[in-house]
């Protein structure tokens, strides 16, 4: 008589993500297709069907920015991110006492509290005592004085280095797994056929990385999409909404202004693109299983 | 005491049917080894013995009982796996007690049980020291101490050999030997490579694609062969095949090449002969010559090899002969040391002339 | 034969093999670059540290940028009311142990039952675990607000533990599937034929095998606690503050102070880099080996 133990052994975590994940996201989207000012009344409101949906892509200014200010934070964030973190475990891929201090503190960013890397850019980059500002003002004169968080590019920039600083390295940690499984084999092989470091990165080193970097961009595209906590501290939104992420928008419409219906039906557009990040990601994954 | 059956044994992994209609008894105190290259289904039948595997169809019995719904906990059965199964966070002493332990047995008993079965294995000095820490030599010995440390009531070994060097895997066969003659327990041991077969085996069963080609002891096997796959597995080297075509009172190999043999039929067909039971020779007193294709000085032996055709023929000789590439030397042998096999279904074909 | 002696990869070196002036000037420079990397990982975190220690009037100047008297009353402040931090650190530290000790084992029994077993919808249930770590904060936590505010746990610990615990759960089951795999099955049979049932197996021989991956899992997780902010923000009122909430309560309307607000950095960090530095090893091969596998 054999038991079926694995369901005893899966139903705790099975029923726990059941009713904490599954249960929140069907209530959401009931919600959204309710009206409901938390303001006005404790309890949900009227049903509206899809007219928090059409507010939103039609009605709502505000909303088309954000997507474009989410459309910009996003791309900008991912590209930066893997640039730097593919030259980053380039760089570090050797032996060398300086390699390996490097590597051993890039774990460092990424258990800092993405808050408090928020506040601690805010402070680096006031114009007045901010290390960051003065720095920069040193190097580029023309810059000097300029109030970054008054600056809407700037403060994209701003929010952007802060991400970056937060995910970089740990991606060039992942990126790093991914250069020690390409097999030593095929680079001496190329090597003794004649080619160049160049040659060798480009034809060798790089069709084996794709997998890797592949992972690397979606689980970024996926961070930055839900990145919330760098952005409530070090801009708040601002200046005006040139940094109100979708996340952002999402906190706001609930929070600042109690919109609860509304707010949900922001939050599945957000849910709905993350949805299709996630099908990449895990399309990624288990090609990868199956290739192997 | 037990004597295990396995009766009309099937296993089937998804499509691939692994283990087909095996039967097969195993006596007492028996050492049976399954023989075979990888996939012929020897493990599978082993882990079914041992209840790691169930049986898609057919019956595992001990002692005429059924076991195959019972749990592999309750089998009373000791395995040595091929990678040795150590756990890796216990010391030497605990790993060798661990079936003790699961038993209830006290400290000092598992403390004596374990020094018994570290000393039988030339373990003592290492008690202390993790699995990581041994060679794999020494980690083998300790997955045989934990075998040993209770009575099972059967051993089954999966290439406990096939991991260890060459020197190392010859003085652990010696051993393996002497500890299965010391404890008289029932033994099922899997491999592929022939030598452990020949050397430890009461009894040989060779395996290919889930069935068992034949079952008997080593020296039936290496002189009486039931077919092709058989005769070309076992030995060392391999036993030589050669196509032939036989006509009346000769046989012509694929470059032209006659031999004055008479066989059992005519037509095409395989015929057999073992380097041993062939000897260089003068060109006038030979059954045949050819041209050295190779030469090798064994040690103790040499080996020529000739080509007929596209297949290689391998002579072993005294270990004073000196030959060079190109040479023509004669061959001969006792017609009475040749097999014969049909070509299409590799059956040995029986004539009075030879075995 | 020219050897291209600017390897990308340290195995295929052969060591010390630098020959010509192009070679030591590339090995310069993208030494210089791993140094100005180490420099832009430590010069936030460092700054930090000093302004911690700073008086309030050495913060706001940059003649004092580094040559200040230090002081350690921020540290003392902090602690005082209003701020009370020390409450908060209670709090942080319940919540995330709480979340770990009940999330790590339910995630590594899960992970057992994926990696050991074969049965129907294994591969769609264990993508639906693994899919939820991409659901977005935002969508659930309105659900969650409402909910808790029925239920009155609003402003509760116990609130929190049980959200962390949906987000870590995803990515430790992910994580401990991936050591659990890496356990040789050949050992849990040597311990069934040695004749120990099942449960057996995974508590006496499975967790042992496995436990850097299981500290590894519980510290990825208490790491994702103890920086969680959004919920922290949401639920949290008064009694179930916990240390970043605690950092943003340094914005008064006077103006950021911002010594405390390093002081407070320094206390919600400097634990997380202890023991990431103590783990850093396996924590580093479970990250990489999730996406690379």
């Amino acid at each position: 008589m054999r038991l079926p133990i694995h369901w005893l052994l899966l139903a705790p975590a099975l029923i726990f993500v059941g009713a904490m994940a599954i249960f929140p996201l069907g209530y959401s989207l009931v919600l959204s297709f309710r009206e409901w000012k938390l303001a006005r009344s404790p309890v949900a409101g009227d049903f509206v069907g899809l007219s928090n949906y059409i507010n939103l892509l039609t009605d709502d200014p505000d909303f088309l920015k954000v997507v474009r200010v989410t459309g910009i934070f996003v791309t900008a964030d991912v590209l930066v991110t893997v640039a730097i973190s593919l030259a980053g475990a380039l760089l570090l891929n050797r032996a060398g006492r300086l390699n390996s201090l490097a590597r051993t503190l890039l774990i460092l960013p990424f258990v800092m509290s993405p808050a408090l890397i928020g506040i601690s850019f805010r402070f680096f980059l006031n114009a007045e005592y901010g290390v960051f500002a003065h720095a920069i003002g040193l190097l580029i004169p023309a810059m000097k004085d300029t109030v970054w968080l008054a600056d809407a590019s700037l403060s994209m920039a701003a929010i952007i280095a802060s991400d970056v600083w937060h995910w970089a390295p740990y991606m060039t940690l992942v990126m790093l797994g991914g250069l020690a499984s390409i097999p030593s084999d095929s680079i001496e092989a190329a090597r003794i056929d004649g080619a160049t470091s160049w040659r060798i990165f480009c034809d060798i080193t790089l069709p084996q990385l794709m997998p890797v970097i592949g992972v690397v961009m979606v689980l970024k595209t996926v961070f930055a999409l839900k990145a919330f906590d760098t952005i409530f501290t070090l801009t708040s939104g601002g200046p005006g909404n040139s940094t109100k992420t979708l996340a952002y928008f999402v906190y706001e419409q609930g929070f600042n202004y109690y919109d609860m219906g509304y707010a949900a039906a922001s939050a599945y557009v957000l849910t709905a693109v993350l949805m299709v990040m996630a099908g990449f990601y895990l399309r990624l994954i288990f090609a990868k299983d199956r290739a192997r | 005491m037990t004597q295990i059956s396995l009766r009309g044994l099937h296993k089937v992994f998804g499509s691939t049917h692994v283990v087909r209609d095996l039967n097969l008894e195993i006596e007492d105190k028996e050492f049976l080894v399954l023989l075979g290259p990888s996939g012929c289904g020897k493990t599978t039948t082993m882990r079914m013995v041992a209840g790691l595997e169930q049986a898609t169809y057919g019956e595992i019995c001990f002692d005429t009982k059924r076991m195959n719904e019972v749990p592999t906990q309750q089998r009373d059965v000791a395995m040595v796996f091929q990678n040795y199964g150590l756990y890796p966070h216990m010391t030497v002493a605990e790993n060798i007690a661990y079936p003790l332990k699961l038993r209830g047995f006290t400290e000092s008993q598992r403390e004596e049980g374990v020094l018994k079965a570290a000393e039988r294995v030339d373990l003592g000095p290492y008690l202390q020291r993790l699995p990581k820490e041994l060679s794999g030599g020494q980690r083998q010995r300790v997955a045989l101490a934990r075998s040993i440390v209770r009575k099972p009531k059967v051993f089954l070994m999966d290439e406990p050999l096939s991991n260890l060097d060459a020197k190392l895997r010859v003085a652990m066969r010696a051993e393996i030997k002497h500890l299965a003659y010391e404890l008289q327990v029932t033994t099922i041991y899997v491999t592929h490579d022939q030598v452990e077969a020949m050397t430890l085996a009461n009894r040989v069963a060779i395996m290919k694609d889930g069935v068992i080609m034949q079952l008997a002891p080593p020296e039936e096997i290496y002189t009486n062969p039931i077919n092709l796959y058989v005769a070309g597995f076992i030995g060392s080297p391999a036993m030589n095949l050669i196509d032939v075509v036989a006509h009346e009172g000769y046989v012509e190999a694929v470059n032209g090449l006659r031999i004055s043999v008479t066989a059992p039929r005519q037509g095409p067909m395989t015929m057999g002969l073992r380097a041993e039971d062939m000897q260089l020779t003068s060109e006038s007193d030979a059954a045949f010559t050819a041209e050295v294709y190779a030469f090798e000085l064994l040690g103790d032996s040499t080996m020529t090899t000739f080509k007929l055709g596209l297949q290689s023929v391998a002579v072993k000789g005294d270990k004073n002969i000196r030959l060079k590439f190109g040479d023509h030397v004669g061959v001969r042998f006792d017609a009475s040391h040749l097999y014969w096999f049909d070509n299409e279904s590799g059956e040995r074909i029986r004539s009075t002339l030879s075995r | 034969m020219k050897f291209a002696t600017h390897p990308l990869n340290a195995q295929a070196l052969i060591p010390g093999h630098i020959d010509t002036a192009s070679d030591h000037f590339r090995l310069w420079w993208s030494q210089m670059m791993v140094f100005v990397g180490i420099c832009i990982i430590l010069l936030p975190i460092s700054w930090l540290f000093l302004t911690a220690f700073k008086l309030p009037r050495d913060v706001y100047a940059l003649e004092t940028a580094f040559y200040f008297t230090p002081t350690l009353e921020n540290l003392q402040t902090i602690f005082e009311h209003p701020w009370n931090l020390g409450n908060k650190i209670l709090n942080s530290f319940a919540v995330a142990g709480g979340t770990v000790l009940l999330a790590i084992p339910m995630a590594t029994m899960a992970a057992y039952a994926f990696s050991r077993f074969d049965f129907r919808f294994k591969k769609t249930i264990f993508l639906l675990v693994i899919a939820s770590q991409f659901i977005p904060a935002a969508v659930i936590v309105l659900p969650y607000f409402l909910m808790f505010k029925q239920l009155g746990m609003l402003d509760t610990r116990s609130a929190l533990v049980l959200i962390n615990m949906s987000i870590v759960l995803p990515y430790a089951v992910w994580m401990m599937k991936g050591f659990i795999d890496a356990v040789p099955l050949e050992i849990e049979e040597s311990a069934m034929v040695d004749g120990a049932h099942r449960a057996r197996v995974i508590w006496e021989i499975v967790v042992p095998a496995a436990l850097p991956g299981i500290i590894t899992a519980a510290v990825f997780s208490f790491t994702l606690t103890w920086n969680e902010f959004l919920f922290a923000l949401i639920i949290g009122k008064q009694d179930a503050l916990t240390l970043p909430i605690g950092l943003i309560s340094f914005r008064t309307e006077r103006g950021d102070l911002w010594e405390l607000m390093a002081a407070g950095g320094i206390l919600i960090t400097a634990p997380m880099f202890f023991i990431s530095l103590l783990v850093q090893k396996q924590f580093i091969k479970s990250l990489t080996a999730g996406a690379v596998r």
